[in-house]
């Protein structure tokens, strides 16, 4: 008798041995490290067919520790073929000049209203929209002060929540307040990337 | 409350630390395991990176390269974190923990790998790191099929259970420790000892020999 756990374990395997004959058979360091990363993701589509609230558990401290490998691998591959001097051609078109402020004006308010996780990566969205519209002289440390305090008042809405949760709708408005505020002050951070001194 | 089956391996616990079905718990056999991880781990934080001495061949002559602390700071850094991986994968009581501390442990060997910018080293850092990445799919699969067959993660309940792990998932788990922990396997091995920075590379051996003996007193209670 053949269920559907196993029928999915199957196909999982399959997938897992295809993978691994690629990666075999690649010669390519990049597309060896693409391949690898691959078959990380099928590792977790096994842990994923279990199909309870513990694999959802477990999917990720997998899937983060994929990440890291990957990042890890990632900077040894550029650091051996010495690819750390970035590629200076900023992306440049014309509504890059004008419309940034806008949006990124209607996308923040739209993401004060809904708060929140939510309302912080479409704040987020915004400012990385400014960023890399407009030109970048920010002050990071700035922005990472703000994060940071974010997520202290985001820690003591926990506190609050365990020790006194009769003020429980304050501590939501804080926790909201501040993951919002971490979210867009993190993302926006994305859009400064361009590989400059400071970055 | 906690009983392990068999004790031929584990012995009695000395020690129990339940976090819920997560129990960390020490025997006699973890517990010298994990010794001897703190006693190298401390050995990491105190030892003064040692200077390496080419021998010129034929000649009397001796070439110390001077190597400061502040270039291997990272390497103490990652060797330091891999023996906290190793505690904690010797402490573990489950076998989903045990199979991300060794995970963990093999990042810590990439990072302690990769620290040299030399090419040939990082070259064996990269393998290294590709096989380790590809192990994490029988390790992480391993743990996944015990989970899905006999409803438990728990070392404690998979041993007092009678046909405990099936054996495609023990061997699945022991593939992956040995592609994930266990760097002897690899040439990253050989390579880094032409690279300075003596006292952090032996925390590669240790940590591999640690996974190495744990994975078998696992294998054997389970």
């Amino acid at each position: 008798m053949i269920d559907e756990y196993a029928i999915g374990l199957i196909i999982a395997l399959i997938a897992v041995i295809i993978t691994f004959v690629a990666a075999i058979r690649e010669n390519n360091d990049i597309h060896r490290l693409i391949i690898a990363d691959l078959a990380e993701v099928s590792a977790l589509a096994i842990i994923a067919l279990i199909a309870t609230d513990l694999a959802e558990a477990l999917i990720i401290p997998g899937l983060v520790v994929g990440i890291s490998e990957l990042m890890a691998l990632s900077e040894i591959y550029l650091t051996r073929e010495g690819l750390n001097s970035p590629v200076k051609k900023p992306f440049r078109i014309e509504v890059l000049d004008t419309a940034p402020t806008i949006i990124a004006v209607i996308l923040v308010g739209y993401g004060i209203v809904l708060s929140g996780f939510t309302g912080g990566a479409v704040a987020g969205t915004g400012m990385i929209f400014y960023f890399m519209g407009k030109r970048h002289a920010e002050r990071f440390a700035l922005i990472e002060a703000v994060s940071g305090y974010a997520w202290a008042f985001w820690i003591v809405a926990f506190f609050i929540f365990m020790v006194i949760p009769e003020y429980w709708f304050f501590a939501v408005m804080l926790a909201g307040g501040a993951i919002l505020a971490k979210v867009t002050a993190k993302m926006s951070l994305i859009g400064t990337m361009r590989g400059g001194n400071n970055v | 409350m906690f009983e392990l089956s068999s004790s031929s391996v584990g012995g009695q616990e000395l020690f129990v630390l339940p976090f819920g079905d997560i129990v960390d718990y020490f025997t006699p056999y973890t517990t010298a395991l994990f010794l001897f991880a703190l006693v190298f781990t401390l050995i990491c934080i105190f030892s003064k990176p040692e200077k390496q001495l080419d021998v010129a061949f034929g000649t009397d002559a001796i070439y110390a390269k001077d190597v400061t602390g502040k270039e291997l700071h990272f390497r103490r850094f990652m060797a330091i974190a891999c023996g906290f991986a190793t505690m904690g994968a010797v402490a573990s009581g489950d076998v989903f923990n045990f199979t991300l501390f060794v995970s963990m442990v093999g990042v810590c060997i990439i990072g302690i790998v990769a620290a040299v910018k030399s090419k040939h080293v990082l070259n064996a850092a990269y393998n290294y790191g590709i096989i380790s990445m590809l192990a994490t799919v029988p390790l992480f699969g391993g743990a996944a099929i015990t989970l899905a067959t006999t409803g438990t993660l728990s070392i404690w309940e998979l041993a007092a259970i009678a046909p405990a792990m099936p054996w495609i998932a023990k061997a699945l788990i022991l593939i992956g420790v040995m592609g994930e922990g266990i760097a002897p396997f690899y040439a990253a091995k050989a390579e880094l000892f032409r690279a300075p920075g003596a006292p952090y590379v032996i925390m590669i051996h240790v940590s591999s020999l640690l996974m190495f003996l744990r994975v078998v007193e696992i294998m054997l209670t389970v």
